[in-house]
């Protein structure tokens, strides 16, 4: 069953039809949901709002517009929401920068992974909004007009904001972690 | 490096990040929607705070002439004002109340200085022709004080939908929030403002408003939204077609009528 019709089944009230659906996008909501939480376990509670909140109101959706931009969208103001308590705010940040991800071992930490890591850290001193672009568009490789759909923004302002997102990315890596682009013109 | 190989090389290595295993959050959500058509509150504080109004609610509801009180509330756009029962039968239920509420969601005077972190971490923060691009409503400004000048902090935060909030710092005390001003849209959640010390009806451009003053508690019902206010002094309450919007302010009433008749379209 094709996703326009699993939504029009949800939507008439059939709650299994929600099943695959939440199955084929709880992967990228989750890890948007990490990347602007900086905690598996705040992650995982925004992941599961989301889907919650996203099948409460599925009828105002239209099913033959794609979902996952939509999901993205109520994940990554879920996430904003969560990121407003100072205390939860706060012990996240000290635990991303203090802990590796538990699933991550010695031997996955290669130059690539660590370069990953240093990536999202410099992607962190970044505004929240600046975060969200850069995320979406280069962390979950979402398309210009995903991104636009995701941010309820026209293309052009996407691209716009990215322009200045990472013009503000490329001072910080240059600054902070030029190993990033080692050997080459940063 | 070009932007274009900057971006290639972004994306290359964000490719590489390593995420922590993905949660079965499918069987998660099935077991909640079978077990459950509402989600939970998130907030237990937010909970706790609706659990007690509707024992105070029920609780007065026994009592004729309070119930005929309590159901007289004002209401301006989304927000409704419950005037403070007078009858003493009510006093001991009163008092135990909504001021246990009020240090969860209102910020006293002696909070007011740390209000900065709080602006620092309210979520959505934007510009203002970024906010004027996620809102459906035109974002305007006051023109008076003439020296006001652009707000400080800009934020466009999901309560269902767009709320655009505007804070201006005290350029004198720049510690203390001077000024906010809140658009809420008609179909955003419903605001409730719990026995205020004061109602004055007034109005802006000839609209009907409502001057309210503080402290007193400010109970949001939305999903798990928890709201901060911002000044510890008064509101100015208006709508105008879709939008309702409160001005909190510590000046006098007529200054506050001038500001909020002063907003115009930004350029």
């Amino acid at each position: 069953m094709d996703e326009p019709t699993l939504i029009r089944h949800v939507a008439n009230g059939d709650a299994a039809a929600w099943e695959p659906l939440v199955l084929a996008h709880q992967e990228a909501v989750f890890r948007l949901s990490y990347l602007l939480l900086g905690d598996p376990d705040d992650a995982e509670d925004v992941a599961q709002e989301t889907f919650l909140r996203a099948w409460k109101h599925l009828k105002r959706f239209d099913p033959t517009r794609p979902l996952r931009p939509w999901l993205l969208s109520i994940a990554s103001n879920l996430a904003s929401n969560r990121r407003r308590s100072a205390g939860r705010y706060f012990a996240a940040l000290t635990r991303a920068f203090r802990d590796e991800p538990a699933s991550v071992t010695i031997e996955e930490k290669s130059s690539q992974h660590m370069q990953a890591n240093d990536l999202w850290k410099a992607v962190r001193t970044l505004n929240v909004a600046d975060q969200k672009i850069v995320y979406l568009r280069y962390f979950l490789d979402l398309s210009v007009a995903e991104t636009a759909e995701v941010l309820q923004v026209a293309d052009g302002t996407v691209k716009s904001r990215l322009s200045r997102a990472l013009e503000k990315l490329r001072k910080v890596i240059q600054q902070d972690f030029p190993v990033l682009f080692e050997g080459r013109e940063a | 490096m070009s932007e274009m190989d900057f971006e290639t090389r972004l994306r290359s290595i964000a490719g590489e990040m390593k995420y922590p295993r993905t949660p079965d959050i499918a069987r998660f959500v099935t077991a909640r929607l079978q077990t459950s058509t509402r989600p939970r509150f998130n907030s237990k504080a937010l909970a706790w705070s609706l659990t007690i109004i509707l024992v105070l609610c029920s609780s007065l509801m026994l009592i004729p002439p309070v119930r005929a009180a309590i159901l007289e509330f004002i209401q301006i756009g989304v927000v409704r004002i419950f005037p403070q029962p007078v009858e003493p039968t009510v006093e001991p239920i009163r008092t135990a109340t909504p001021e246990s509420i009020a240090p969860m969601t209102a910020t006293s005077s002696s909070q007011a200085s740390n209000l900065i972190p709080i602006l620092d971490q309210m979520a959505g923060e934007t510009t203002i022709a970024d906010a004027q691009d996620q809102v459906k409503f035109p974002v305007l400004l006051p023109d008076y004080p003439t020296d006001l000048g652009e707000p400080d902090y800009v934020y466009v935060q999901d309560m269902d939908a767009n709320v655009l909030i505007l804070v201006w710092l005290d350029p004198q005390h720049p510690d203390k929030v001077l000024m906010s001003l809140h658009f809420i849209p008609n179909d955003s959640w419903a605001v409730k403002k719990v026995e205020p010390t004061v109602i004055q009806e007034t109005s802006v451009d000839g609209q009907r408003a409502i001057w309210t003053t503080g402290p007193y508690p400010l109970i949001l019902f939305s999903n798990d939204i928890q709201y901060t206010r911002l000044i510890t002094g008064h509101v100015l309450i208006w709508a105008d077609g879709d939008v309702t919007y409160r001005l909190e302010t510590d000046m006098s009433l007529d200054e506050t009528v001038k500001i909020a008749e002063s907003l115009q379209s930004i350029p």
